[in-house]
C-alpha cells in the first residue's frame, strides 16, 4: 500500500467524527460555491446590460431618476438630436401594465398580477429598436403605426408560456405577438416593446415620452456629449450613460461579493476549528500507534505530513460534497423560482478553484497544530499512553 | 569496539523527574552478535529503560551506547537508525487496528526506498514465515492474541534488523500461546541470524535465552 493510499484511507476510521468534519467543512464550501454562482450569473447580466443598450446615453426629465419616471415632450428628441456628437435619439415612453388578467403561477411580476412592479411595456419606434438592444427578434417586430402588435422579451415570453402568435392583453387592449426577443439585459427581457404612438394613447401620454435614448458617433466622447445635453436643457434634462449604470450596478454587486465573502469566511472559520477538533481527538487517540510509528523508523516529517494530508483529505472530500451540493442547488432553487429566468447561474472555473483552494488551506491550516504534536510526541511517552 | 560485540554499554545512567527517580545507574553490558540474551527483573527494575535506550527510543543521561557500530548519544538520526537496525516487538502488540495484516507489516518499509510491489513482497514473504499468509486482507481485530503477536514479529523482521528488541512478547498470551510464540521468536532468531533481546519477569521465558542478565535498581546483578 503506497504512502498516499494510507493517508486516504486513515481519516476513515472514525467515520462519524470525520462525517461530521466533512459536514461543517462542506458548509462553509457550499456557501462560497453557492454565492459565487448566483453572484457571478448577477456580474455576467450586469454585463451583458452593458453590451445588449445600443445607445450610450438616457435623457431624462431632471429630478425623475434613472429610470425615466418623469415626462419630456416629444419635441426634445429632434433638439437632443441636433447637439454635437449625438447620432441618432430615440424617445422611449415606459409604463407599467396592471390590469389586464393573463395568468401566471409563479411570483414573477406579469401583466395581469395586478401587484408587485407589474410587467413593463416601453412605447419605441419600431426603426428605433436597435437603440434599446433589440436586434434580434423571433419572429417579426410590429408594424409602423400598428395599434394590436407587440413584441415580448424571452423572459416574459417564458414567464407567460407565450409564443409568437399568441394574444396579450395589456392596458385592457388585446395585442398579438409578432415576435420575441432576446437583448441580454435581464430587465428588457422581462417586458414588452409596442409603437410609440400606440402606447401614448394608450397611456394618455400624448406627445410624452419618459426618455431620450441616445446613439453618440464613433468619435464622440460619452462624457462631453452628456454635459452638452445637460448644459443645453439645464433643469429640465439630465443624462446617464450606461457605463455609469453598469458601474453602479457593479458597485451594488462588489458589496454582495463583499458580504459573501464574510459569510464564506465565517462559514470555513467554524468547520476549519471542526478540523482542528478532528484532528486532534485523531491523534489524541492514536498516541500509541504514533509511538509504533516512531519505534519502526518514521521520521517526524512523515508523521506530520501523514496527520496533514489526512486533513486534507477531509477537507478536499468536504470541497467535494459541498461543491455537489451547491451546484444541485443554485440550479433546483432557481429552476422552482421565477429569478432564475433573471439569473444565469455562473460555472466559472475560478468558482470552483476558489472552494478548492480554501478547502485545501483549511485542511493544512487545521491539521498544522496537530500534525506539529504528533511529530514531536517522544516515542516512549507515545508508547505507555493508555 | 569489538566486532563480535553488537551491543557495548558503558556506565549507562538514566534518570527522570529532575534526578529523583534514578532508572539505570551504571550500566555495563556486552552483547554479542546473534545472541539471543533476556534481561530480567521486577517491574521498576529499569529493564525496560534498558532496551528503549538500546532501541533509541529514549536517550542516554550518561555514559556511551554503542548499538551496530552506531554511538546513540552522538547520532542524531535515531529514526533511521531504528529503521535500519531495530526490530520492535511489544507485549500489546500494537497493531494498526484499521490496517489489514499485511498493510501492518509493510509500515516500517515506508522509511526505504522499496515500491509498493517490493514492499508488499517481502511482507508477504515473512507473513508466510510466520505462518498467516491466510490472513493478509484481515484487520487485527479479527485475530486472535497469538496471531497479532506473529503480525507484530513479522513487522520487527520485515527490515532485516540486526536486532530484535522484544517487552515482554508473551506477557498478554496464554501460556500455551506463548510458547508458541517464544518458540517461533526462537527460530527466527537462528534463521535470519539476527540479535534477539528480550525483557520478561518470567523466569520460565527467560530460561530460553542463551544468556540471562538480571537488572535491580538499575544495575546489572550477574
Amino acid at each position: 500500500m503506497s504512502f498516499i493510499s494510507l493517508v486516504v484511507k486513515n481519516p476513515f476510521r472514525n467515520k462519524t467524527r470525520s462525517s461530521l468534519a466533512i459536514i461543517g467543512i462542506a458548509i462553509g464550501i457550499m456557501v462560497i460555491v453557492a454565492l459565487g454562482m448566483v453572484t457571478g450569473g448577477l456580474k455576467a447580466s450586469t454585463q451583458s446590460t452593458l453590451k445588449a443598450g445600443a445607445a450610450e446615453i438616457s435623457v431624462v426629465q431632471t429630478g425623475s431618476g434613472d429610470f425615466g419616471g418623469g415626462r419630456i415632450n416629444e419635441s426634445r428628441i429632434a433638439d437632443v438630436q441636433k447637439i454635437n456628437g449625438v447620432k441618432d435619439a430615440a424617445g422611449t415612453l415606459r409604463a407599467t401594465n396592471t390590469s389586464t388578467a393573463v395568468g401566471s403561477q409563479s411570483s414573477m411580476p406579469s401583466p395581469g398580477s395586478g401587484g408587485g412592479f407589474g410587467f413593463s411595456v416601453t412605447g419605441m419606434e419600431r426603426s428605433k429598436l436597435s437603440l434599446a438592444g433589440v436586434d434580434s427578434i423571433n419572429g417579426a417586430l410590429y408594424s409602423d403605426g400598428s395599434t394590436n402588435e407587440v413584441i415580448i422579451g424571452k423572459t416574459a415570453a417564458d414567464e407567460m408560456k407565450k409564443n409568437v402568435g399568441d394574444k396579450i392583453n395589456l392596458f385592457g387592449k388585446d395585442f398579438t405577438i409578432t415576435g420575441i426577443y432576446e437583448t441580454g439585459n435581464f430587465i428588457t427581457d422581462a417586458g414588452a416593446f409596442m409603437s410609440l404612438n400606440t402606447l401614448q394613447n394608450l397611456t394618455n401620454n400624448g406627445n410624452q415620452v419618459s426618455s431620450i435614448a441616445v446613439k453618440i458617433n464613433d468619435n464622440a466622447n460619452v462624457t462631453e456629449v452628456s454635459t452638452a445635453i445637460q448644459n443645453a436643457y439645464p433643469n429640465e434634462l439630465s443624462t446617464t450613460s450606461a457605463a455609469s449604470m453598469a458601474n453602479r450596478m457593479n458597485n451594488a454587486l462588489s458589496t454582495i461579493d463583499t458580504a459573501s465573502w464574510a459569510i464564506s469566511i465565517l462559514a470555513i472559520v467554524i468547520g476549519g476549528v471542526g478540523v482542528v477538533n478532528t484532528m486532534i481527538m485523531s491523534v489524541y487517540e492514536r498516541t500509541r500507534e504514533i509511538g509504533v510509528l516512531k519505534a519502526v523508523g518514521w521520521k517526524d516529517r512523515r508523521i506530520l505530513g501523514m496527520i496533514l494530508g489526512e486533513s486534507v483529505v477531509l477537507t478536499l472530500i468536504a470541497a467535494v460534497v459541498g461543491t455537489v451540493v451547491a451546484v444541485v442547488g443554485v440550479v433546483v432553487l432557481l429552476s422552482l423560482s421565477s429569478v432564475g429566468n433573471v439569473i444565469t447561474p455562473s460555472y466559472s472555473p475560478d468558482i470552483f478553484i476558489r472552494a478548492f483552494v480554501v478547502a485545501f488551506a483549511v485542511g493544512l491550516v487545521g491539521g498544522l497544530y496537530p500534525a506539529y504534536r504528533a511529530s514531536r510526541l517522544s516515542p516512549t511517552e507515545a508508547l505507555r499512553y493508555e | 569496539m569489538n566486532n563480535e560485540n553488537i551491543i557495548e554499554i558503558r556506565n549507562l545512567k538514566k534518570s527522570y523527574d529532575d534526578g529523583r527517580i534514578k532508572a539505570l545507574n551504571g550500566i555495563d553490558l556486552n552483547i554479542k552478535r546473534g545472541e539471543f540474551v533476556s534481561i530480567m527483573g521486577p517491574s521498576g527494575s529499569g529493564k525496560s529503560t534498558l532496551l528503549n535506550m538500546i532501541g533509541a527510543l529514549d536517550v542516554a543521561g550518561e555514559g556511551s551506547i554503542m548499538v551496530a557500530g552506531i554511538d546513540l548519544t552522538k547520532n542524531t538520526k535515531l529514526n533511521e537508525f531504528r529503521s535500519q537496525e531495530i526490530g520492535f516487538v511489544f507485549q500489546m502488540h500494537n497493531l494498526i487496528p484499521n490496517l489489514t495484516v499485511l498493510e501492518n507489516v509493510e509500515i516500517p518499509m515506508y522509511e526505504t526506498n522499496l515500491t509498493s510491489d517490493q514492499m508488499r513482497k517481502r511482507a508477504l514473504e515473512l507473513l508466510k514465515s510466520v505462518d498467516l499468509e491466510d490472513k493478509i486482507n484481515q484487520t487485527p481485530t479479527k485475530l486472535s492474541g497469538g496471531e497479532r503477536q506473529r503480525v507484530a514479529i513479522a513487522r520487527a523482521l520485515v527490515n532485516h534488523p540486526s536486532i530484535i528488541l522484544a517487552d515482554e512478547p508473551t506477557g498478554a498470551l496464554d501460556s500455551k500461546t506463548g510458547d508458541l510464540i517464544l518458540k517461533l521468536m526462537r527460530n527466527l532468531h537462528q534463521q535470519e541470524n539476527v540479535t534477539l533481546v528480550m525483557v520478561t519477569h518470567e523466569p520460565y521465558v527467560g530460561n530460553m535465552a542463551d544468556r540471562i542478565i538480571n537488572v535491580l535498581d538499575g544495575k546489572i546483578q550477574n
